[in-house]
Formats: structure tokens, C-alpha cells, sequence
């Protein structure tokens, strides 16, 4: 038969330590060890009366845990039992324990109920005995292993020596307990529920004193085990319901009536919402001012975390030097069903979804079914209204058309389909067709096109297509500092999908640097709106597209040119536009905000020169100045020589402050060459049309479907 | 015996061109399909645009308890008052 021992830590527990020590006298365990923590009252008298052996600590060296790993250390019993200073052992208690480590092999731990004492209050009595009984509904010991309940009390239970030392309580400010069952169940402990190891104990504090309690209860329970609290007002008003007459229910069956089942209703229902208010603000402690954390704990604890880790040094030397303490950790939920690069993943794992096998002649085939996959937009956004120009005209063209979203960002978590559709004719172009937010109407097409680096990979997984095409508005890795985004945008360009850029040299960079099949297309020009308008040609009027929010408009050097400018002539009148707040300059400037195209036309039909930067594809912004007459200066060396030659219609320079200040003061100076690029410009534009460009586009799409054609019919 | 009819290599063209030629027919019919599907969707969508921008389901809205019998009455309120106002317009002869 296995020997016990059984410590029992206490402070200040004269009410029931008499009667407990009594209880164990009873039972006869081979040691009892309390360890009295600064007890003012007569506790230590009382165990030194009863005979058992006591140990004093400092009170600033008590914890729940480590106290308890120091009275295991200091007995010898093959079990060693943990009680409370207020549990009280019922008769069979030490035989019910002995025989719980008797049921199997590999039994670490054992524990029993807490029967309520008489004058416990309805809702702890009702609660402790539905509570226990939950553990063994037939009545009969349970056995709990790996993925049952933790749950492990030492208000009342034993351990095997060996289990403990090889887990140990942890050091810990509370719920050292669950800690443990949780951690033994890990290692492949199992522990036993024996409903025979009773014990009368019940927490018969005050209403406030019960709050702080539970408070310290789920604070504990959040450093031990990260358990968050839930708190829904409406689920706990149900729960009080529900709770509230579950008490009235016990009452009637324990023969508590009239005016005072009336007054335990009434404390059944503030102890039932208190308690769940304080568990959730206990589980979020961490949150609250040191301060207001101190007043709540019963305890008095104002520390943020695991509390403090000092331990007893057997030789009496004091406290070693702490080590630094981790800041508390938090537990945070799953937040998505998924990760947001899920697709990238999926793809990567498994490859895009199969082609359908091409259809002979269908390429040249008059219409197409066409389905346009974009990332979330704004208003404004330049390459949204790129592709819808450009998918409108292809709508109005016959072919079967349908845009679909991908969002895995969740940038348009608020915008429902038929809004996203709204948003597209009142921000972008007309289109008469459908709109999708995802893919779970996707119905095939006979091209499916990609629109940004962020659409390809869901692209690549839709089924049911027979050839897929990427609209290529720009570089978009040099978007990205290195990054997963710029390696993913890198990416994009390696799946063999049929690449429509927008610009010769951004066809000749993806055909160059990644070996992608590619064709080209020239934006086109909205002629309505951006033309010569009947307003005077103000004289020596800059104005300058600063847009900041995008990197690539390069706009510090941008203003540094201005201010060289504003150096040399200080007459020279600077406008600022496409920025929706004023910029710090070294320059005085007229600021314009975001403008609306007929505005923009205005503006450029004012003024004498404009200024826009692009240090990757060429935008739409300089032939729209262009088609106002109005001569633009452009970075030299980037894209623009591939659509306007070198010495075209846009003045062109280096980038550098004094190359574009220069360049400026040229067609500023200059009034042979002004006419000369502005002239050339709305002739050269001219024909820079989005049917043009649809042209292109469809072009590029019936290639891409020719492709098709051609690949599996060589092979 | 069986009459198996050799099919001549000008037979095998017709036949190809034959099939060609429905294919392209069905993928047209496809084609048109698909714009008809899309124009409907696109309509409904158009009808739908401020369920969709206030994010109102009407569907899981009917669902609820009591939603049906709310209908229903609304129904019942507003034919009361459309006969009210025939009822006027009679009386004053408009």
C-alpha cells in the first residue's frame, strides 16, 4: 500500500484547520506538513496541537505553486495530498485516493469532490455538486487522459511522487493546478476522478470578495493556460437566466422558500452576471491599468504577468539574481478561415487547374465569352480605369463579359457585388454585366484575365478556361521594397499566362526578364475630355502631378526640380495637383487637390508646362497633357522612348534636380520648341484612343487563345 | 452481309467541315447564352443596389420570426389605403 503524505498550506485558517486536522487524524495518512505563510491568528498553535509536523515561510515567499513544490520536497510519501486550510475530509477520503492510483498504471494524479458545507449559499451548493458530478455521471471513479478535461484541483488532490517531480507545479500566481493537469496529460499521465475522495469545502465570500476572486480565478487561468473569457451581453443575460432558475429549482428541491428564496434569487442573479463581468475582465487583466488591477485582485495583485518568480533557497542564501521577465503573452484566436496568401499557397502546392482543351478556330471566333478578375479599387484609381475603359468597349463589342473580385485583403469586405458594380459605372465606365465578389459562381470562360500580381494566383486556379491572359498596367515588383509582395509580383510573370502590357518596353521587360509570351497596348486617351479648350495659354505656368502617396512618381526630386527652378526664375508661377493635402516645399505654390477630368483638361489647357514622373511604365497623365497642347517634361532612359521616340513630343531628361529644372526652363524659354512639342503631342495622341486600345487588347487576348491552338496541336 | 459504306477521302472533309461547322454553332450558342445569363445577372444586380449597399439580405430578413406576418400586414395596410383614396377620389369625382 502506498504511504501519504499531505500538506496543507495555510494563512490565517484557524476556522476550520481543527476540524480538518481532526478529519486527516481519521483517515491516518503516514505525514502531515502545513505550511503556515505569516498567519496572525492561531493556526500554527493548532497544528503543533494536533501533532503534525509545521513549517513557517515568509509570506513574500508564498506562491501557489511553489509552496506546494516545497512541501512535496520536504515529505517522503509515495502520494503526497493537497488540501486547502478549509477542506475538510469526508470518511473514505485517503481509501478512495489510494485506490484511484490503483486502477491503472501511469495514474499521476487524483482528485474529488467538494461537497458544499451547510450554510454555503444555494448557487455554490448547486454549483459544486452539477459541477462534480459532471466528472463521473455514472457515480463511478473516471479515468481522464490526453484530450479529456485538465481540470485538477488542490483544494483537494493527490500525486504520485513520480509524476510530480516530473512535472512540477509551476511557478505561477494561480491555477498552478490546471497547469499541471494540463502539462502531465501532455507527458501521458492519466488522472483519476474518484467521486469517493470528498471533501466539505466551499468559498463562502462576500459578494465583492467573490467577484475579486473569480477576477484573480481567470487572470490565473489566462497566464496558465491563455483561456479567453468570451463576454456577449446578450449570451449573458441568457446565462443568467438560465442560472437563476436552475438556483430557484435547487432551492425548492433543498426546501428553501418564501422571502428568502425571494433574497436568493436576487443574489443568485447579481452573482451570476458579476461573475461573468469579472472572469472576462479577469481573462483581459493584462489590458487594465496596474492601478485598477491591483484594487480588483483579492489578492492584491498589480503586476501584468505571471507574478513573482522568487523561490526558497534550501540553504537560506536568499533569492538568486532574476532573470529578465517576458512580457505577458496573449492568446489570440484563429481570425480567418484562412491565411491571406492561401491561394499563393494552394498554388504552389498544387499548380494551377487544368486548361480545357482548345476549340479549333477559336480564336477567330466573332464572340467571346471574357471574364476580367481585379483587385479591390477606389476612385481614381489610374489602372482600374485602364481596364474598365478598356472591358466596356469589349462588352459593347458582343463579347459575353464578367468581372469578378478577388479580395483575399479583404479591402472591400463592406462592398456587396451590386454596389461593387454601381461604384465601377459611376467611378470607371459603363458595363452592363455582371459583377462577383470571389469565386464561388465562377462559371468558366473562354479567357479569363489576370489584372494585377494580386489576381494572378487566383487566376491560376479557376477552372474551366481554355486560355488565360495578364493585363500588365506596370512593373509591379519595383512597386515593392524586397518583400513577400515583390516576390509574389515577381512571381506572376512565371506561370505562362499570355502578358497584354501597357507599354512596348514594358512587353520588351517581361519578354527579357522572365521569358513571358507578351504583346502591347497603348493607353488610350479620353479625346472628349482632354483637348485644346477655348481658355488663354497662361505664360510661365508649371504644373507639376504630385502625386506623394506613390513611390514611384519619384516627387521629392520632382520638387527638388521645382525649387531649382523656382531659383533660377522666381517669376515662374508652380501648380501642384493629384495630392489631397499641400506639400512641404522650398517653393511657393498654387495647390489644386485632386481634380476631376474636365478640371484636369482646364488646367492643362492653362497652363505652360507640365511635369510628371514615372521611374517605371510610362501613365496615361502626359498624353493627357499632351492632348490639351500642353508640353510635358518626362524621365529619360524609362519607358516613354518606347512610345514617343526620343525626340518625340515630350521633352525628356535625367533625373536628376538640375536635368528637369533645365528641361523646363527649355520649353519655358524656348517658344519655337514649345510649339513644336505642342503641336506634335496632339497630333502624336491623336490616334491614342481606348477603341484603339481595345483593339490591341482583344488582339491579345485571341493570341493568347491562338497559342493554345498552336501548343497542343504540336504536340 | 453488312453494307459497311467506305467513306472516300472527299466524304472524310465533308464530315470534318460538317462537325466544324456545329461546333462553331454551339460555341456561338454558348457565347450567346452566357450574354443573355450575364445581361440578366446584370440587371438583377442593377435592381438589387441598395439591398447590396445597405447589406440587407431579404432572404435571411424573411427568415426571421415574424417577418412574414410584418409583410403580410404592410400588405394588408396598403390595400386599406389605396381603397381609401379610391374611395376619395370617387367621392370628389377626380
Amino acid at each position: 500500500m502506498n504511504t501519504v503524505s499531505v500538506v496543507i498550506p495555510v494563512k490565517d485558517g484557524e476556522r476550520y484547520l481543527e476540524e480538518l486536522l481532526d478529519a486527516l487524524a481519521r483517515e491516518g495518512p503516514e505525514e502531515t506538513i502545513v505550511i503556515d505563510s505569516g498567519s496572525r491568528d492561531r493556526s500554527p498553535q493548532i497544528a503543533r496541537a494536533a501533532g503534525v509536523e509545521v513549517l513557517e515561510i515568509d509570506p513574500a515567499e508564498f506562491g501557489h505553486g511553489r509552496t506546494r513544490n516545497l512541501g512535496a520536497e520536504r515529505s517522503s510519501g509515495e502520494l503526497v495530498c493537497f488540501l486547502t486550510q478549509d477542506a475538510t475530509p469526508c470518511e473514505g477520503w485517503l481509501a478512495a485516493f489510494r485506490a484511484a492510483f490503483a486502477l491503472e498504471d501511469g495514474v499521476g494524479a487524483s482528485y474529488g469532490p467538494h461537497l458544499p458545507r451547510p450554510a454555503t449559499s444555494p448557487m455554490i451548493a448547486r454549483e459544486l455538486t452539477e459541477f462534480f458530478a459532471g466528472f463521473s455521471p455514472d457515480g463511478k471513479p473516471a479515468v481522464q487522459r490526453t484530450g479529456d478535461t485538465s481540470f485538477l484541483s488542490n483544494v483537494n488532490a493527490c500525486y504520485a511522487r513520480a509524476c510530480w517531480e516530473e512535472i512540477r507545479f509551476r511557478d505561477v500566481a494561480y491555477s498552478e493546478d490546471q497547469a499541471f493537469g494540463a502539462d502531465m496529460l501532455e507527458r501521458g499521465w492519466t488522472k483519476v476522478y474518484h467521486p469517493g475522495a470528498a471533501v466539505l469545502h466551499a468559498h463562502d465570500y462576500g459578494m465583492v470578495e467573490f467577484m475579486r476572486r473569480y477576477f484573480d480565478e481567470y487572470r490565473g487561468l489566462r497566464e496558465t493556460t491563455g483561456h479567453l473569457e468570451r463576454f456577449d451581453i446578450a449570451e449573458m443575460v441568457r446565462y443568467v437566466g438560465g442560472a437563476v432558475r436552475a438556483d430557484r429549482r435547487w432551492m425548492a428541491e433543498h426546501g428553501v422558500t418564501g422571502l428568502e428564496r425571494t433574497r436568493w434569487t436576487l443574489r443568485a442573479g447579481a452573482h451570476h452576471g458579476g461573475r461573468r463581468v469579472f472572469s472576462a475582465i479577469g481573462s483581459r487583466a493584462e489590458r487594465i491599468p496596474a492601478p485598477l488591477r491591483r484594487g480588483l485582485s483579492l489578492e492584491r495583485r498589480g503586476d501584468a504577468g505571471a507574478g513573482e518568480d522568487r523561490v526558497v533557497q534550501p540553504n537560506g542564501a536568499g533569492p538568486p539574481p532574476r532573470p529578465p521577465e517576458l512580457s505577458p503573452s496573449r492568446h489570440i484566436d484563429q481570425m480567418l478561415k484562412r491565411d491571406d496568401y492561401d491561394v499563393v499557397d494552394r498554388i504552389w502546392r498544387e499548380g494551377p487547374a487544368p486548361l480545357l482543351e482548345p476549340v479549333p478556330g477559336m480564336s477567330e471566333r466573332e464572340r467571346l465569352r471574357l471574364a476580367l478578375v481585379i483587385p479591390p479599387f477606389s476612385r481614381g484609381s489610374g489602372g482600374h480605369n485602364t481596364l474598365f475603359q478598356i472591358f466596356s468597349r469589349l462588352e459593347r463589342r458582343g463579347h459575353a463579359c464578367s468581372i469578378w473580385l478577388a479580395d483575399y485583403h479583404h479591402h472591400a469586405r463592406d462592398l456587396w457585388p451590386a454596389a461593387l458594380r454601381n461604384d465601377i459605372n459611376e467611378f470607371f465606365a459603363s458595363f452592363a454585366g455582371p459583377v462577383y465578389k470571389g469565386f464561388d459562381s465562377w462559371q468558366g470562360a473562354d479567357v479569363v484575365m489576370a489584372t494585377g500580381w494580386q489576381t494572378v494566383h487566383a487566376v491560376l486556379g479557376l477552372d474551366g478556361t481554355r486560355a488565360r491572359a495578364y493585363v500588365v498596367n506596370d512593373h509591379e515588383p519595383e512597386f515593392f521594397a524586397a518583400s513577400t509582395e515583390h516576390v509574389l509580383a515577381q512571381d506572376t510573370y512565371r506561370h505562362g499566362l499570355h502578358c497584354i502590357a501597357a507599354s512596348p518596353w514594358l512587353r520588351d521587360l517581361l519578354i527579357e526578364r522572365y521569358g513571358a509570351s507578351a504583346d502591347a497596348f497603348q493607353l488610350g486617351v479620353d479625346h472628349d475630355v482632354y483637348r485644346p479648350l477655348p481658355v488663354s495659354r497662361l505664360e510661365n505656368t508649371v504644373v507639376y502631378y504630385a502625386r506623394h502617396s506613390t513611390p514611384r512618381r519619384a516627387v521629392p526630386i520632382g520638387l527638388m526640380a521645382l525649387a531649382e527652378l523656382h531659383r533660377r526664375r522666381p517669376d515662374v508661377r508652380i501648380a501642384l495637383f493629384g495630392t489631397d493635402k499641400p506639400l512641404h516645399a522650398a517653393f511657393p505654390y498654387e495647390y489644386h487637390g485632386i481634380l476631376t477630368p474636365p478640371q484636369l483638361a482646364r488646367l492643362y489647357s492653362e497652363a505652360t508646362v507640365g511635369l510628371c514622373l514615372s521611374l517605371t511604365n510610362f501613365s496615361l497623365m502626359p498624353k493627357e497633357m499632351l492632348a490639351c497642347g500642353l508640353p510635358c517634361v518626362e524621365l529619360a532612359g524609362v519607358s516613354a522612348e518606347s512610345i514617343f521616340g526620343a525626340d518625340g513630343p515630350l521633352e525628356l531628361a535625367a533625373l536628376t534636380p538640375a536635368a528637369l529644372a533645365d528641361a523646363l526652363e527649355r520649353l519655358l524659354a524656348d517658344r519655337e520648341l514649345w510649339h513644336r512639342r505642342s503641336e506634335d503631342g496632339v497630333e502624336f495622341v491623336a490616334s491614342h484612343t481606348w477603341d484603339h486600345a481595345t483593339d490591341e487588347v482583344e488582339a491579345g487576348l485571341r493570341h493568347a487563345l491562338a497559342e493554345r491552338e498552336a501548343v497542343v496541336a504540336a504536340i | 452481309m453488312s453494307s459497311i459504306k467506305t467513306m472516300t477521302a472527299t466524304d472524310l472533309a465533308a464530315e470534318n467541315e460538317r462537325l466544324r461547322q456545329r461546333v462553331a454553332a454551339l460555341e456561338a450558342e454558348l457565347v450567346d447564352v452566357q450574354a443573355r445569363t450575364n445581361a440578366a445577372i446584370g440587371d438583377w444586380q442593377e435592381r438589387a443596389y441598395w439591398l447590396d449597399r445597405t447589406h440587407i439580405d431579404l432572404n435571411r430578413l424573411m427568415e426571421r420570426p415574424g417577418a412574414n406576418e410584418v409583410r403580410l400586414t404592410l400588405r394588408a395596410v396598403r390595400a386599406v389605403w389605396w381603397r381609401l383614396k379610391r374611395l376619395k377620389r370617387r367621392l370628389l369625382g377626380q
